[in-house]
């Protein structure tokens, strides 16, 4: 016994907390991936029953081919955004894509690789929530195609791992000389995600009766609330991975265990998450004369994009304050959406993932932990300044106008090579069967076929072959 | 004994009306029936259903259809047990109708008329 731990504690302490800490990254990396049935659900419960295939369909398609084109593509075009807008660091196609070379024996590269590819779907899958029920599926494919190649992964190479334009060592970042803070990518990744959705939603335009002949907007109700909530709280569960995770670093080099740090992160997710769904039930309440479930699964969602690029630099109350300010928003923000600009936006992406990520992200440096300031409710607080301030709003605008700009340029691309619209018919007859020929709910969709025989309940055909 | 006469009574009423129907009914000694979902617009008030908080109205009712086919037992006795059996007093406790049946046959013994309710 005395002999193993022996051998144990002469090991070298950085093999130690290596192992430690990538095995943490894995583990939270398969609970990122567990956002994709979240996102799934979510989305499929707010289209009709016609529709739900198609959602599922583009879902499994970010997941799936959004993969192979990060590791063919992303990875190393993130690279090279990194190295283009870092001063003093050349370009180097070589270096850029070197993460697809056979590591050494303890490198952890590919892992380093699959812990920013699930950040990349995450991004990718929150699209096909504002575009569901009338985009061309061949479209959507050549989307989420682009969406990981390079709207998505320019974002990380400006901002994270050291270098990069939004970086302390970037232009913008060194003439400021502050970096951007955004933890795990309220901006980066939600942000990104929420406004090519709005960018998308407008271009591809609205479901046919989502206004009506003088503009109003007229509800189309989604098939199920159950799928939509229980996929929000998937989602909340897998947002652990995604925030806690970020802190990736359990075991120091020399073995010191980062407790705090991490309780941080995850206090600030959780309280983050509470006040958003809190703000929404009371908001919605205000508004409509109910709570609404749906709202406050959005609030929920909407307290998790604000707090997830600031989960460890805010204060706990921060946290909690960024937390209801968004959820308070999200139903204003989804109106505003709707009502002034005319966009159906169907599961409210922008209103839950885009402003939601902006406003959190923007105000990090004024709920920030200052380990030497103010000591309010336990927990030391201290202003960043207005260098930190305004980097924040530097980078929420950078990151804005790339995704906005580069997701119109995207969607005329497929707009030429594909049409970005299903026709009329096809959307009256529902995704389901005009894009995939499938029923999901075959007893009570069938009947809006026209062409192919529906199926009985008993599993028999109807309306086709006769007795002999 | 009637004069061998069938027929049908058709109750549209709450779903949640649906077990005490059922009691009368075997209680009246016609305990066969035969039971639908249905929509359906009578005297209810339509209600307001909301989405994201935008208004729409519902003014088709869930309702289930109850059919029973009687002979022996006189249709007036199967309407009464269902009409107190379903009353609530509000609008939507449904509708009651008795139609002629002009034959009936027995799928098992192939007996038809009377015979077969």
């Amino acid at each position: 016994m005395f002999g193993a731990l022996d051998i144990a504690l002469q090991m070298d302490p950085t093999a130690v907390s290596n192992s430690v800490n990538f095995v943490w990254v894995l583990v939270v990396c398969f609970l990122i991936f567990f956002m994709q049935p979240g996102f799934a659900l979510l989305e499929a419960g707010q289209v009709r029953a016609k529709n739900v295939g198609n959602v599922l369909m583009k879902n499994m398609t970010d997941w799936t081919l959004g993969v192979i084109v990060f590791f063919l593509l992303g990875q190393g075009i993130s690279n090279l955004a990194g190295q283009l807008t870092t001063s003093g660091v050349a370009v180097d196609l070589g270096a850029a894509f070197s993460y697809m070379m056979a590591p050494a024996a303890a490198s952890p590269s590919w892992i380093n690789w699959f812990f920013g590819a699930v950040f990349a779907m995450t991004a990718a899958t929150i699209v096909s929530g504002a575009v569901a029920g009338r985009m061309k599926y061949s479209a959507y494919v050549f989307v989420a195609a682009a969406m990981t190649a390079v709207i998505y992964p320019v974002m990380p190479g400006f901002a994270w791992g050291g270098s990069g334009l939004l970086s302390g060592a970037g232009y913008l970042g060194d003439a400021l000389d502050v970096g951007y803070l955004d933890f795990a990518g309220a901006t980066i990744v939600h942000m990104c995600g929420g406004m090519a959705g709005l960018v998308g939603a407008k271009m591809v335009g609205p479901r046919s009766g989502r206004f009506d002949s003088n503009g109003d907007s007229q509800p189309i109700p989604g098939h199920s609330m159950l799928l939509a909530v229980l996929g929000t709280l998937f989602l909340a569960f897998g947002w652990y991975g995604f925030n806690v995770g970020t802190q990736a670093t359990v075991l120091s080099g020399s073995g010191a265990f980062q407790g705090a740090a991490l309780g941080r992160v995850v206090l600030n997710t959780t309280l983050g998450m509470g006040g958003g769904a809190v703000a929404a039930m009371v908001v919605s309440n205000a508004w409509q004369g109910k709570p609404d479930p749906l709202w406050a699964a959005n609030g929920l969602l909407a307290g998790l994009v604000a707090v997830t690029g600031a989960v460890p630099h805010v204060t706990w109350w921060g946290g909690l304050i960024l937390g209801v300010i968004a959820g308070a928003l999200v139903l204003p923000t989804y109106r505003w959406v709707v009502d002034s600009l005319k966009i159906d936006d169907v599961c409210g992406v922008f209103a839950v993932h885009g402003s939601a990520g902006a406003i959190g992200t923007i105000l990090i440096p004024v709920f920030a932990y200052d380990a030497g300031g103010t000591w309010i409710l336990g927990d030391p607080w201290g202003f960043l300044g207005v260098d930190q301030l305004l980097m924040q709003v530097l980078g929420v605008a950078v990151v804005g106008t790339w995704t906005v700009v580069m997701t119109i340029v995207v969607f005329k691309v497929a707009d030429v090579l594909f049409g970005l619209r299903v026709s009329e018919e096809e959307e009256e007859t529902g995704l389901d069967q005009s894009e995939h020929g499938i029923s999901v709910y075959p007893e009570f969709t069938a009947g809006s076929s026209r062409e192919r025989p529906g199926v009985s309940a008993d599993g028999g055909t109807t309306g086709g072959a006769q007795d002999d | 004994m009637t004069d061998g006469d069938i027929k049908m009574v058709t109750a549209i009423v709450r779903p949640d009306k649906l077990g005490d129907v059922k009691q009368a009914l075997a209680e009246v000694g016609a305990p066969s029936l035969t039971v639908t979902n249905v929509s359906g617009r009578g005297s209810q008030p339509a209600k307001k259903g909301q989405w994201r908080g935008e208004e729409y109205v519902v003014d088709l009712h869930q309702k289930v259809k109850i059919e029973c086919v009687v002979s022996e037992i006189p249709a007036e006795d199967v309407v009464d047990a269902i009409a107190e059996a379903a009353n609530t007093g509000e609008p939507g406790d449904g509708k009651i109708f008795v139609l002629p049946v002009d034959d009936a046959v027995q799928v098992r013994t192939g007996d038809s008329g009377p015979e077969a309710v």
